[in-house]
């Protein structure tokens, strides 16, 4: 059953339309990576789902209960991790979080020893030290522990990684990762390369609407473009080489790139006998494999 | 009857206030030269306002002149 | 409810590391030594400043004088210190988006103006009892007579008239992201009750009495009861324009 849903949904600022009728659904469990330029409005439909945006028109539904504007009965089981987290500088981080177990109805007795354990998963510092001395990147990981601490249902981070060093990306991923199949998690970005790592789906919003919505395998399969690229020693040898593997071929100064369906195998075998039949052997050869920023070039062009 | 005079003869209200008005300037130069950033001016405004206009200008300076967070 | 009391405690905690309440006692213990001071001291410094030929009849100080000189601090400088400390209580939490974790974590909007308004009025009470006592003890020491009878009385009307004073602040501070917008509605609304206490008619129901009339009441040359309608209609306005922040609140974009 679907944890999100929603129908038609639209929203306009001013006269511009930035969400033309917004169709979704995240099934619970899953990791929703959901992709788009900036702009596009993916803040926006995230802090729709939040009830922290008014909604111009259609339906937002979390677990069957319609989102209202404003409220936040339902909110307890959903979690956010804003682009830039903003929190009272005059606290230590176990103050923070004390606030927030508190406001998230954690037992009293339980809370101090889950917000230990919490700030050692995303590697803060247990101590007096308070949040307006903080970095960029220890204020993310905050916020990863901020939205943890209620071990949420439904969790939404919007770019949580952009702020965050190579190694904090890759620890943060494997964080949520780490919670597939307990937590349904909707994440924006525009770091498509973290998308692939972790989503099981995968969103694309484009011109006010989803352009793309599935599975990042059956993606692939309906957009698939395999190539195999051969590279020459000059640009007259490629340019010959076009000529003889045929139509499907493109030249791009000394490469030529096959587009191919089906097998790579029986393609690439009847490429390379053409042209080792005219004398023509490659400096060297590659097969491409469909990538998400290709799915993604060709659905939002 | 001179400055000294009034000053001894009403120490029960003065001490107190001296006290305080040093306590809030400390207070405030101590803040003052342990922050870089300030939400209204720049140092040698506040240090010199603190100095200057007691105790308004420390008063002053925990309002609006302190950087927030 | 329990979120209310956990964003009243979250305020408190601010208070005392942002140093308000640092500012508020040291501010107030100093207004409350002056009262007594200064009426003390202005015959002193009159008879030093006339020339010695001339020997002016000054009378004694009494405690009238250091209680007018408490109210005189109080209504004219001290409510408004406690203003400028209270107006960016909302529109700098809504400006630098510190609310938006708090709300997606179930804490309702009305609870935040509801612990705000609390923690700031209780600061407001400290303010007006600390200044109070420290003048009282010294009037009493100084100036023991009995021409004050009534000192309690005149401080309560300060003490209710911060029931819809800070109510004002903190409405002021829904309306826009300006930390300083608290502070201007405050003495919008501070001048508007002034200018309509020149109507004859409204001074009953004025509300500016409980920051005007504080001397003839602790005189007992007016009592309490001449005044009953504007108490009422300061705490009936206290509740309206703490329901309309809370509307505010509702409507605006964190």
């Amino acid at each position: 059953m679907a944890l999100l849903e929603l129908h038609d949904v639209k929203k306009s600022f001013g006269d511009k339309q930035v969400l033309k009728g917004l169709n979704f659904e995240v099934p619970e469990g899953s990791i929703f990576g959901f992709v788009g330029e900036n702009g596009a409005g993916k803040t926006t439909t995230m802090k729709m789902i939040l009830g922290l945006e008014t909604i111009d028109s259609g339906n937002i539904l979390i677990d069957g209960t319609k989102v209202h504007y404003g409220n936040s009965n339902i909110n307890r089981e959903i979690e956010y991790l804003p682009d830039v987290p903003e929190y009272y500088g005059y606290m230590n981080p176990t103050e923070y979080l004390t606030l927030c177990g508190q406001l998230t109805g954690i037992p009293k007795r339980d809370l101090p020893n889950k917000i230990v354990k919490m700030l050692k998963t995303v590697d803060l510092p247990i101590n007096k030290r308070r949040i307006h001395g903080f970095s960029r990147g220890m204020k993310q990981r905050l916020g990863i522990a901020q939205a943890l601490l209620n071990s949420p249902r439904l969790l939404i981070c919007d770019e949580p990684t952009s702020a965050l060093d190579p190694i904090g990306r890759s620890e943060f991923l494997s964080l949520l990762a780490s919670l597939k199949g307990k937590t349904t998690i909707i994440f924006s970005t525009h770091i498509l390369n973290d998308v692939e790592r972790i989503s099981d789906r995968v969103g694309i919003l484009h011109d006010g609407i989803l352009k793309a919505n599935d599975s990042l395998d059956n993606l692939k399969q309906q957009y698939a473009k395999s190539q195999i690229i051969f590279e020459f020693e000059s640009n007259a040898l490629a340019q010959r080489a076009n000529q003889i593997i045929g139509p499907k071929s493109i030249l791009k100064q000394r490469k030529v790139i096959l587009n191919y369906e089906d097998d790579y195998h029986t393609n690439a075998e009847s490429a390379l006998k053409l042209l080792l039949k005219n004398h023509l052997v490659p400096i060297s050869m590659k097969s491409q494999e469909t990538s998400l920023e290709d799915i993604f070039m060709e659905v939002t062009s | 009857m001179n400055n000294t005079d009034i000053f001894m003869n009403n120490l029960p209200l003065f001490i107190p206030l001296i006290l305080l008005e040093v306590i809030l300037d400390v207070a405030a130069l101590v803040h003052i030269f342990r922050h870089k950033n300030y939400r209204v001016g720049n140092r040698l405004l506040w240090v010199l306002l603190t100095l200057l206009f007691n105790p308004i200008g420390a008063i002053l300076y925990f309002i609006i002149g302190r950087e927030t967070y | 409810m329990r979120n209310t009391w956990f964003f009243i405690r979250k305020e408190s905690l601010e208070s005392l590391r942002s140093y308000h309440l640092l500012i508020i006692a040291i501010v107030f213990i100093i207004f409350g030594i002056e009262g007594p001071l200064m009426a003390k001291l202005t015959p002193d410094i009159l008879k030093m400043a006339s020339s010695s030929s001339f020997t002016i009849k000054m009378p004694d100080p009494t405690s009238i004088d250091a209680w007018q000189q408490y109210y005189k601090n109080m209504t004219q400088i001290g409510i408004f210190v406690l203003v400028v400390i209270f107006s960016g209580t909302v529109s700098g939490e809504v400006s630098r988006g510190t609310l938006v974790n708090l709300v997606t974590k179930g804490l309702s909007r009305y609870s935040i103006i509801i612990a705000k308004y609390f923690v700031a009025y209780m600061q407001w009470c400290f303010a007006i009892l600390i200044t109070f006592l420290i003048n009282w003890a010294y009037t009493a020491y100084y100036f023991p007579d009995n021409k004050t009878p009534n000192v309690w009385s005149g401080m309560s009307l300060l003490i209710i008239f911060g029931l819809m004073f800070v109510a004002v602040t903190i409405f002021g501070s829904t309306l826009s992201n300006s930390n300083y917008m608290g502070f201007l509605t405050a003495v919008v609304v501070f001048i508007i009750l002034t200018l309509l206490n020149l109507f004859k008619e409204f001074k009953h129901y004025n509300p500016i009495a409980l920051v005007t009339d504080n001397m003839s009441l602790i005189k007992g040359t007016k009592q309490i009861d001449t005044i009953m309608p504007a108490i009422w209609i300061t705490i009936v306005s206290s509740i309206v324009i703490i329901y309309l922040a809370i509307l505010i609140l509702n409507k605006k974009r964190l």
